[in-house]
């Protein structure tokens, strides 16, 4: 293995300009893997304080009135932006105008429901994009209401996506001459992620309901000795899996057999249940990796901060804060160069702009 | 016609299941040649997870499948045969990529770890994506999206908030997550290739990637010691918000209310007695009245009534609806490809809407090793006899050897 290679995206100059999750999420991967990104400030900060501990290390952080945008927009060689649609055209950077003038630059733009079509003028937050991508239909209890998954899932995958996208629209650049305009719709990163349930839906017309922490007996969680717990067996695991148990009741046809088994989930259900009840996480987690089979513990992230395996493979980034030293995910995957950030105060444009020639 | 940004870039994918799939059906899409390889004896479980009642070839009709490996090729090839382990050696000098989600040790059990992979193609780029990475102390762990999920910290954070249980999203949300995160890897390793003339080994922990979509929760919990709070539906930061539920059957619509101001409005426009007497109950009351008011109305009416006003407002959409939904119809989400086994259905695009080269699915997702003669013979050069000589030895075939459930 080489030691620490080189970063991949030195000397790339991004923009960043709207500032909501996704754009900043996006932008700090690319950040981290070494391009030289600048946030242009937006008028009302909406990333809460954690959040800008978590989003912003990394990027110089500008005042720029519309002149100053301009010039920085002329120098970069991607912008990423998520305000709604026309307002980037509105401050006179219109992403096809500025392409036509050069046409390496990549644009991508960051909306709940993209830049046409009937609802992109449709304000959104994060848990009404996430109703409308689906997800939420299958999450929660079917006797319950619908439940939004933690944090701001819908947000970061619009980030997850528009970094992607930025560097292979990026790449294509580099070897074809031409960048694009990346039109990510919030909506659209996460309606093609609906597991079998979407393609279900759309080849038998049938529609999957939530169903909890227990899509079945074998693919569920549990509470156990000291938090909860989970397994995702396979056909293939479930010998492993029931032997682990030790029940003899499961030697029966009713269990072993995966076409009699629905017929006796909750029958199977109970004696997972009782099973994981009395154990500990650290105990399921041994007997999962020693059986190989799939078993998990929920853990917090005040948990993992600790977590042996994260902290011999490097994964936390520090960061100085005036509340103290923060620890935050670092490189999302090793073999790259990856720099971590150190937040710094907002400049005015000015101080960037020499260093921001403007790109033939 | 504008060219794809991965037009000309070869990949070897290994990759099975949901993860390293959803990554390469990216880049099949971004204009990446994808060569699907799979073995007669351990193809890609999704084939054969749900088959379709009373269908021949079950492992060639699978929707599951079928969806999330379109525009790829098919190419068996047994690993841990001799054979198959040479000709896929054979394979690599032709690919820029190779990319895998197995178990962590699987690969270098094969033979076939980075070292080797670089002595056949000295700038190959392989990405990894086991559950917990190729090194570590978890690394022998198994997991699938839901245990990923839970490892990484996300599933604390997800609950209705009065029965301190923990939730798993409805999906196996770790493996399209980390797929996306694969396919950013891909294209950061060939950036950093064409500048360095080197390749890469990206070593991606499914749950490492989870963990990212979480930052903040971190910087809570190393600051100030906090654990995750469950809130249900309710976010702090808006004035209030929720699910109701609306006419019809397990039809719901999420509404934020951002301000004061605008739950004002959807009151006026609902309805509803928008006077509340302030303190910590009013959320309930608003829960209360928003939920009594929608109860015999059309999701889809309500939704376009606050949208229109420019409150945020979104349809639960389930797996059907959203098929029927007129917005992403517009958008040209959904296309419908052509498969000699099955009808039509609508599958969705990629989120990458490049507006000007504008990424098309092209093909249905392969038969079981229907390139086989294309790749072995046509690619690498293979005679006639050599690959008779595979198929003799089981190395490729065209039906997986005892297909059962799973």
């Amino acid at each position: 293995m080489e030691a620490s290679p080189s970063l991949p995206l030195d000397g790339v100059r991004v923009l960043e300009i709207g500032g909501g999750i996704s754009a900043a999420f996006a932008a700090r991967w690319l950040a981290g893997f070494g391009a030289d990104v600048v946030r242009v400030e937006p008028d009302v900060e909406s990333l809460s304080p954690d959040e800008a501990v978590y989003l912003l290390p990394g990027k110089r952080r500008v005042r720029a009135d519309a002149a100053e945008l301009a010039a920085l927009a002329r120098a970069a060689d991607i912008i990423i932006e998520d305000g709604p649609p026309g307002v980037l055209a509105a401050r006179g950077l219109d992403p096809a105008a500025l392409r036509d003038e050069r046409p390496a630059l990549v644009v991508v733009s960051i909306t709940p429901f993209g830049q046409d079509g009937p609802y992109a003028a449709c304000p959104a937050t994060n848990i009404t994009a996430f109703a409308m991508g689906g997800i939420m239909s299958l999450t929660g209890m079917h006797q319950r209401e619908p439940l939004v998954t933690g944090g701001s899932q819908a947000l970061y995958l619009g980030g997850l996506d528009a970094a992607g996208a930025a560097v292979t629209a990026y790449f294509g650049a580099l070897v074809h001459g031409e960048g694009d305009w990346v039109d990510i719709s919030l909506q659209e990163c996460m309606a093609g992620m609906l597991e079998l349930y979407g393609p279900r839906g759309a080849y038998e017309g049938a529609v999957s309901i939530r169903s909890g922490n227990h899509v079945r007996a074998l693919w569920g969680l549990y509470p156990c000795a000291d938090g909860y717990a989970g397994v995702c067996a396979l056909e293939r695991q479930v010998p492993a899996l029931f032997s682990l148990i030790g029940d003899p009741e499961l030697d029966e046809p009713r269990f072993r057999d995966p076409l009699e088994r629905p017929n006796h989930d909750d029958e199977l259900q109970a004696k997972l249940y009782a099973w994981f009840g009395e154990r500990t996480k650290a105990e399921l987690l041994e007997l999962g990796v020693r059986h190989r089979v799939p078993i998990g513990a929920v853990v917090t992230p005040l948990e993992l901060l600790d977590n042996p395996a994260l902290l011999e493979r490097g994964f936390f980034d520090t960061v100085d804060t005036p509340a103290g030293q923060a620890r935050i995910p670092g490189r999302p995957f090793l073999g790259l160069g990856w720099r971590p950030g150190a937040l710094a105060d907002p400049v005015p444009a000015a101080q960037i702009l020499p260093r921001w020639s403007p790109r033939p | 016609m504008k060219r794809l940004p991965l037009e000309g870039i070869r990949v070897a994918d290994l990759t099975m299941m949901w993860a390293g799939p959803y990554a390469t059906r990216i880049l099949a899409e971004m204009g990446a040649e994808v060569i699907k390889i799979e073995s007669p004896r351990a193809w890609d479980n999704i084939r054969t997870l749900i088959p379709l009642p009373g269908v021949d070839e079950p492992w060639n009709s699978s929707y599951y499948f079928n969806d999330y490996n379109r525009d790829k090729k098919s190419l068996t090839l047994d690993l841990a045969h001799p054979l198959g382990r040479e000709t896929f050696l054979r394979l690599v000098p032709h690919c820029d990529v190779v990319i895998e989600n197995y178990r962590a040790d699987v690969l270098d059990n094969l033979r076939l770890g980075y070292d080797v992979l670089r002595q056949a193609r000295p700038d190959i780029i392989l990405v990894s994506m086991a559950g917990y990475g190729k090194t570590g102390a978890e690394r022998s762990h198994v997991g699938f999206g839901p245990i990923i999920e839970q490892m990484s910290g996300l599933a604390s954070m997800t609950g209705y908030g009065d029965d301190g249980v923990p939730f798993k999203t409805g999906i196996s949300y770790g493996d399209p997550v980390a797929g996306k995160a694969a396919a950013a890897a891909v294209a950061l390793a060939l950036i950093a290739r064409r500048r360095t003339g080197r390749g890469a080994c990206i070593d991606l922990a499914q749950r490492e990637v989870l963990s990212s979509l979480i930052g903040e929760a971190f910087v809570a919990a190393s600051l100030r010691g906090e654990r995750p709070v469950h809130r249900g539906n309710r976010d702090p930061r808006w004035f209030a918000q929720g699910v109701y539920r609306c006419a019809g059957e397990e039809q719901w619509l999420a509404v934020t209310f951002r301000t004061r101001g605008e739950w004002e409005r959807a009151a006026a426009l609902l309805g509803i007695d928008p006077a509340l007497p302030g303190g910590p109950a009013d959320h309930d009351l608003i829960d209360a009245r928003m939920s009594a008011a929608l109860a015999d109305r059309d999701p889809q009416d309500v939704f376009e009534l606050l949208a229109g006003a420019g409150i945020p407002a979104g349809r639960v959409l389930d797996t059907v609806t959203i098929h029927e939904d007129p917005h992403l119809a517009a958008r040209r989400y959904w296309v419908e490809l052509p498969h000699p086994r099955m009808h039509p259905w609508k599958q969705p695009r990629t989120a990458w809407r490049l507006r000007e080269a504008d990424p098309w699915p092209r093909r249905h997702a392969p038969l079981f090793g229907e390139h086989n003669d294309e790749i072995l013979r046509g690619l690498l050069g293979l005679t006639g006899e050599q690959v008779e000589e595979l198929r003799r030895e089981g190395v490729i075939g065209n039906a997986p050897v005892n297909p059962g459930v799973g």
